[in-house]
């Protein structure tokens, strides 16, 4: 066996061309002999028998091979086997053999059983191509897992020194998960196989952590070898390695804290004895993957960037949670907008924007490290140390001699890195710091020197500064300046051309050369400069006095620009050809009033200030007269006013324009302007010009020996409507004119030239007539329009009489109308009209009345024949026959006197609860009635009163209709005549008409009242026999109705008046002395129409 | 200032987050009472302890309510509660209350001071690990830290009512040590839940104590 193996080993050698050189020839021989010696027997034996050798080889230099061991044989049987090749090799062997590898080609193989077991001698072709390549199971040699990263990490050997040469070789690595051996990872992996043992790694990491689940892993490998011409398998699979998570009775959840890109897909797993119910991440719910026991997982997929808390992912059993976080963003930006400058050259100030958020914060937040590529030394930024504004900046040591930096910034968080660069040379990124300590000191009244402090160290390069001059009111001036620099110190220079007494502000800015970048400006620093003498004289003029006594001189204060300090005082000097004289006077005071004697003087005044006096200003008292001077009209245009006048050779001086306003007492003067004696014209321009308000402007001409009023002019610089409506008043009226007169507008009120006056009239009455819309030309309203503003009177003809006119006035200037004032009046009756309205209707009535009397007159019989016919005499009548002596009695005696008639009506009339009744009394008497009255009869019931009414036609056919069918003859009795045959009889005129026994009148009863009533029955005690009826208080108590005496003044009372018969309406009321009603006597037509008299 | 000076914490005073003074007033419901050598009556402690309690009790409900607004779903959804989480460092809230009202006033006094001085060193840890969880959230770590000092004060006020009680001084407080549930970050969220939810019911039963003890010695 040892020489076979020194056979066997030697072949391999034989395939190194160079090692065959070095082999021997005898053994060369040998092995030519034996492969033949096979070669022959294989193909004898395919010849004669089909081979059931079998050859393999795992490493290229053994072919192992084995055949089918005849039925017959048994165990421990041994063959000779030979090699027909150069050297016929023979071997004596029992089951298979192990041969060196031979050469391509064929090779007879003969094997001889041993020992007679009968079996015939085979003999086999053996071809290279017919051998399998199957290389040795490969070993794991590790395998470990990083839980963390949930990282596997295989390694095992490839066993290259037992391959001859070099080989590729492909390695198959299969993972699987879970109890059940689900495969989740199979790949590939290639290596060399080099002739030396080489052990290899390999890394995988697990989409879900390794703690989840059981993981197993296997092995297989595949020799790629070029020169082998057989057939090439797989190796067979490793033993399997897992790795699995320590078993713990705690629930736990994996990964933790693990921060993912944004976007990607995580797994996460409940490691768990419990019922796991549901799991989320965020607000969102998951569907559970199961693993083995009671562990779930979830996978979530495309997770989006974190809040700063992370992201919760939560699994629930019953009573309790358990979960992870995990922090999803991204990896750092690159970082932006980076940029290197020193602001003192001692120290690098680099900063840069972050660029995209990465989502993670506090110690997953991005770390930043500056590092210096010449130097190799670095500065390093703390996360946590963010600035407000989302800059970041790290600082640097400049390094002595060094002026080129190449920077370069690393941003690194757990999801990645980036970098940026930057080369700089830090002495052209000089951005200085904000000068400090600005100081000022004078050198004079328009120099002053300027000082300020800058830190840093720039002794090497030159420095650039600005100077911000600021005055009042004015723009602000640059001056540049260049100086070297020195090491952290102060920094003068001059500021000259400056103006005196002026408060300036300045401020320092600096860059470096080459620039860079200004320095912020430094703090204001403010300075009064000082003071210088006046450089001008102030502005005079002058105005004599009203009574033209005393000159005042006015100046104006000098503007600060020419003061050039403050002014303390004015020295005023006079002088004329006989004297001078001077006055001080302190500053705020800009004029003085000086009594000159009319001479001629020349007035000048000079400002005085600290640092000295000003040149002076002249002016001449003289005032030249003008006689050719008229009153001019301007307006002007929003606060300002042209002015022209024409050229004047004479005047050598300048013009001088003043103005006042002209409401103002003189001597007026608001303001001045002195103009060139070239100009003709100015523009007067005033921020206290109102408008609407008049001012006088002068314009003096300047001569020699004086000044000479050339214009005068009362202007506006703008003109307003009127203020106020005019006055305005009736002075007369008539039935077609009314004559108005108004009063002129005062000029404060009128704020404007007055143009002329609008006078509107109409007819209309207070309250109903109102002039509305004045301009717009209505029809009924008449308009006049007055342009001659020295008109104030107007008369308004062509009116109507007695009308009401409604009169509006307006004035109106440049500007405009002015208010109204309106009026109503109402013009006279117009007379004759109103005389012949009255003339003719009493002309008529008089004409009516005439004729009407001359027809009566002429038909006066036919009159009294048809309406008043002749009434009988009832002293005719025997019925009614008095006696004679009765009858004709005294006159005094009111007792009915019957005139001679022959009634042929007779009333009855009844109480009042009777309705009258008219009888046919053509025969009955009155007298004849009477006794059968009762004597308890009141006088009031069954009166019979023949009685003559007035003529009342009306009355008689209102009575002839209630009558219906009854009388309507009517009697009427003249009561007068009536009254006289009724004349009390001559007996009772000397006896007491009450006490007296026998007839008595009616109207001699006292019946009126309780105590009359009394006095009454006492009377009726004492009389006896008739009882007049008549009595007027018996009338006034029974009946209202009752007639009444008119006549007051009459001693007599009279029974009635004349009524009709029909009518129970009394003609002529009764006279009632308490009644005030009748206190005016006589016939009123009111009392006629009186319905019912008062009770 | 004297302790003895008028207690102007009133409860709107002090609650009101606007309060420039608010900071004063914590000052002085923080004033351990017997540390300063002016004496305070037994009352007036009791009473300078139950106002802070009660303002405690009252900013509990908002401090958890900040806490888990800044902690994400689920915490921070509505009506959030799991009662299955506890920490074992912290005081029990397991004693039913039969027994936690049988006890004397002095070991009423002593588990409840014992109870907030443990608070006070657990809110210092919740403060910590929101410092590092929220960085950017300052109002989380300020309201964890005013937590931390009101407990820390109540514990001191409770010790100086102890003492003037004449009742068994409480031991020296130890340091906290090893607290469980902050290997990751749920767990340490989880653990500030835990700790403001268990302080809001010591809170309740601190006020309900030291109500009943005022009462009992205002009489």
């Amino acid at each position: 066996m040892l020489d076979i193996s020194l056979c066997l080993k030697r072949p391999s050698w034989l395939v190194d061309s160079k090692r065959m050189r070095m082999t021997s020839d005898f053994q060369w021989l040998l092995l030519t002999v034996l492969l033949l010696y096979l070669t022959n027997q294989v193909n004898s034996q395919e010849k004669r028998t089909l081979p059931d050798l079998k050859c393999v080889t795992n490493n290229l230099q053994v072919w192992n091979c084995s055949w089918r061991v005849p039925s017959g044989a048994g165990r421990g049987a041994a063959y000779e086997v030979c090699i027909e090749n150069r050297s016929h090799s023979c071997y004596q062997l029992e089951k298979d053999i192990k041969i060196p590898p031979l050469l391509p080609g064929d090779y007879e193989i003969t094997v001889n059983p041993l020992y007679g077991f009968g079996s015939s001698k085979s003999k086999f072709i053996l071809n290279e191509k017919n051998v399998s390549l199957i290389p040795e199971t490969p070993e794991i040699l590790n395998l470990s897992a990083d839980f963390s990263t949930s990282t596997l990490h295989l390694k095992w050997n490839d066993k290259g020194s037992v391959f001859p040469h070099y080989s590729n070789v492909i390695w198959e690595i299969k993972v699987l998960r879970k109890k059940n051996m689900e495969i989740v990872k199979l790949v590939t992996y290639s290596t060399t196989l080099n002739g030396k043992d080489t052990v290899h790694h390999w890394n995988w990491t697990s989409d879900m952590p390794l703690e989840c689940a059981i993981h197993y892993v296997g092995i297989r490998c595949y020799i790629d070898d070029p020169q082998f011409s057989g057939r090439k398998e797989w190796s067979n699979w490793s033993l399997l390695k897992n790795i699995s998570w320590p078993p713990d009775s705690q629930t736990e959840v994996f990964p933790q804290d693990r921060v993912v890109l944004a976007g990607s897909d995580i797994t996460v797993c409940c490691v768990t004895q419990e019922r796991v119910l549901s799991a989320q991440i965020g607000s969102t719910h998951c569907p559970l993957i199961h693993l083995d026991g009671e562990n779930v997982a979830i996978k979530i997929r495309n997770i989006s960037a974190s809040a700063s808390s992370g992201t919760n992912v939560v699994f629930s059993v019953e009573d309790n949670i358990f979960g992870t976080v995990v922090f999803a963003g991204y990896p750092p930006d690159i970082p932006q907008k980076l940029n290197c400058e020193t602001y003192d050259l001692k120290e690098i100030i680099c900063t840069w924007n972050p660029g995209r958020p990465t989502s993670l914060e506090g110690p997953r937040s991005t770390s930043y490290t500056l590092f210096e590529s010449f130097s190799g030394k670095y500065s390093r930024f703390s996360g946590n140390k963010v600035s407000t504004n989302e800059s970041y900046q790290l600082f640097f040591q400049i390094l002595p001699n060094q002026e080129i930096y190449n920077f370069t910034l690393n941003a690194q968080n757990l999801l990645g890195q980036t970098e940026s660069t930057l080369l700089i040379n830090v002495t052209e990124k000089v951005h200085p710091r904000i000068p400090t300590s600005v100081k000022v000191k004078d050198i004079n009244s328009t120099a002053v020197t300027l000082s300020w402090h800058l830190p840093g160290n720039f002794t090497k390069i030159k420095l650039l500064c600005q100077i911000k001059i600021n005055k009042t009111n004015s723009e602000h001036e640059l001056r540049s300046v260049t100086m070297r620099g020195v090491e952290s110190s102060n920094y003068l220079t001059t500021v000259d051309k400056l103006n005196p007494y002026t408060i300036y502000t300045f401020r320092i800015r600096c860059s470096t050369d080459p620039f860079w970048k200004w320095s912020k400006w430094s703090k204001e620093k403010q300075y009064l400069t000082k003071e210088a003498i006046p450089s001008k004289g102030p502005d005079t003029w002058r105005e004599w006095s009203s009574d033209g006594r005393n000159l005042i001189i006015y100046w104006k204060p000098l503007p600060i620009n020419e003061a050039n300090g403050k002014i303390l005082s004015y020295k005023v000097s006079y002088s004329s050809d006989e004297e001078t004289q001077s006055l001080s006077i302190p500053d705020p005071q800009h004029k003085a009033e000086l009594q000159l004697d009319k001479n001629d003087y020349i007035i000048s005044v000079v400002a005085k200030n600290s640092a000295g006096l000003s040149p002076p200003s002249e002016i001449a008292s003289m005032e030249i007269p003008n006689d050719d001077l008229k009153i001019e009209q301007a307006v002007g245009m929003g606060n300002r006013i042209l002015l022209t006048w024409n050229y004047n050779p004479n005047m050598t001086c300048d013009y001088v324009i003043k103005w006042c306003n002209s409401s103002q007492s003189e001597p007026c003067l608001m303001d001045w302007k002195r103009v060139p004696s070239n100009s003709t014209e100015t523009v007067i321009e005033s921020d206290q010009f109102r408008p609407g308000v008049r001012y006088n402007f002068s314009v003096y001409g300047c001569r020699n020996q004086g000044y000479q009023l050339l214009r005068s002019i009362i202007g506006y610089v703008e003109e307003l409507a009127p203020a106020v409506a005019p006055n305005f008043t009736v002075e007369d009226t008539s039935a077609d004119s009314i004559l108005v007169k108004w009063e002129e507008i005062p000029v404060e009120e009128l704020r404007g030239f007055l143009r002329g006056y609008l006078f509107y009239f109409e007819k209309g009455e207070r309250d109903t007539s109102k002039i509305m819309g004045l301009e717009s030309g209505r029809f009924d309203i008449k308009v006049k329009n007055i342009t001659d503003i020295s008109q104030k009177t107007l008369r308004i003809a062509d009116l109507q009489g007695k009308t009401s006119y409604h009169l509006v006035l307006r004035a109106y200037t440049g500007a405009g109308m002015g208010p109204e004032r309106s009026m109503f009046v109402v013009t006279k009756e117009n007379s004759v009209g109103l005389i012949i309205a009255i003339l003719i209707p009493v002309a008529v009535a008089v004409i009516i009345g005439v004729v009407t009397s001359i027809l009566c007159y002429r038909k006066r019989e036919w009159i009294k024949e048809t309406f008043y016919p002749d009434i009988p005499n009832p002293e005719n009548c025997k019925a009614l026959q008095f006696q004679k002596s009765v009858c004709e009695g005294n006159g005094a005696l009111k007792t009915l006197e019957m005139n001679p008639c022959t009634p042929n009506n007779v009333e009855v009339l009844e109480t009042r609860s009777v309705a009258p009744k008219i009888e046919d009394t053509e025969i009955i008497s009155p007298v004849a009635e009477r006794p059968e009255d009762s004597p308890d009869t009141e006088p009031g019931n069954h009166v019979v009163v023949s009685y003559c009414p007035p003529v009342i036609e009306e009355e008689l056919a209102s009575s002839g209709a209630e009558e219906g069918g009854g009388a309507s003859q009517v009697i009427y009795i003249d009561v007068q005549s009536m009254y006289q045959p009724q004349a009390k009889p001559e007996e009772e005129l000397d006896s007491d008409p009450v006490g007296g026994a026998g007839y008595k009148p009616q109207m001699h009863l006292p019946i009126t009242s309780a105590v009359d009533d009394l006095d009454a029955d006492d009377d009726l005690d004492k009389t006896a026999g008739y009882r007049p009826q008549a009595n007027v208080n018996t009338w006034n108590l029974v009946s209202p109705d009752s007639p009444r005496s008119t006549d007051s003044n009459s001693e007599i009372v009279s029974f009635g008046s004349p009524c009709s018969i029909n009518s129970r309406q009394f003609l002529i009321p009764p006279k009632d002395e308490d009644s005030p009603k009748s206190s005016g006597g006589g016939w009123s037509f009111t009392n006629f129409f009186q319905s019912k008299p008062n009770d | 200032m004297p302790p003895s000076l008028p207690v102007p914490c009133l409860r709107g005073f002090c609650t009101s987050p606007h309060n420039p003074q608010a900071p004063f007033c914590l000052l002085t419901l923080l004033l351990p009472p017997l540390s300063l050598g002016a004496p305070i009556s037994t009352a007036e402690s009791i009473n300078q302890a139950y106002n802070l309690a009660l303002d405690m009790q009252i900013q509990t409900s908002a401090l958890l309510q900040i806490y888990l607004e800044h902690q994400g779903t689920p915490f921070s959804d509505p009506n959030f509660s799991s009662p299955g989480l506890s920490l074992r460092t912290l005081p029990s809230t397991d004693m039913p209350f039969e027994i936690w009202h049988g006890l004397e006033d002095g070991e009423h006094l002593s588990l409840t001071q014992k109870a907030f001085w443990s608070f006070s060193q657990h809110f210092q840890l919740a403060k910590d690990d929101q410092s590092d969880l929220n960085p950017g959230h300052s109002i989380v770590v300020d309201q964890l830290e005013e937590a931390r000092l009101k407990a820390k004060g109540l514990a001191g006020n409770l010790a100086g009512i102890m003492t003037a009680l004449d009742l068994p001084t409480p031991p020296a407080n130890t340091p906290l040590g090893s607290v469980p549930l902050g290997d990751s970050v749920f767990e340490r969220k989880c653990r500030g839940y835990v700790i403001i939810r268990d302080y809001s019911f010591w809170t309740d039963r601190a006020v309900t104590f030291l109500g009943e003890l005022k009462a009992k010695y205002s009489e």
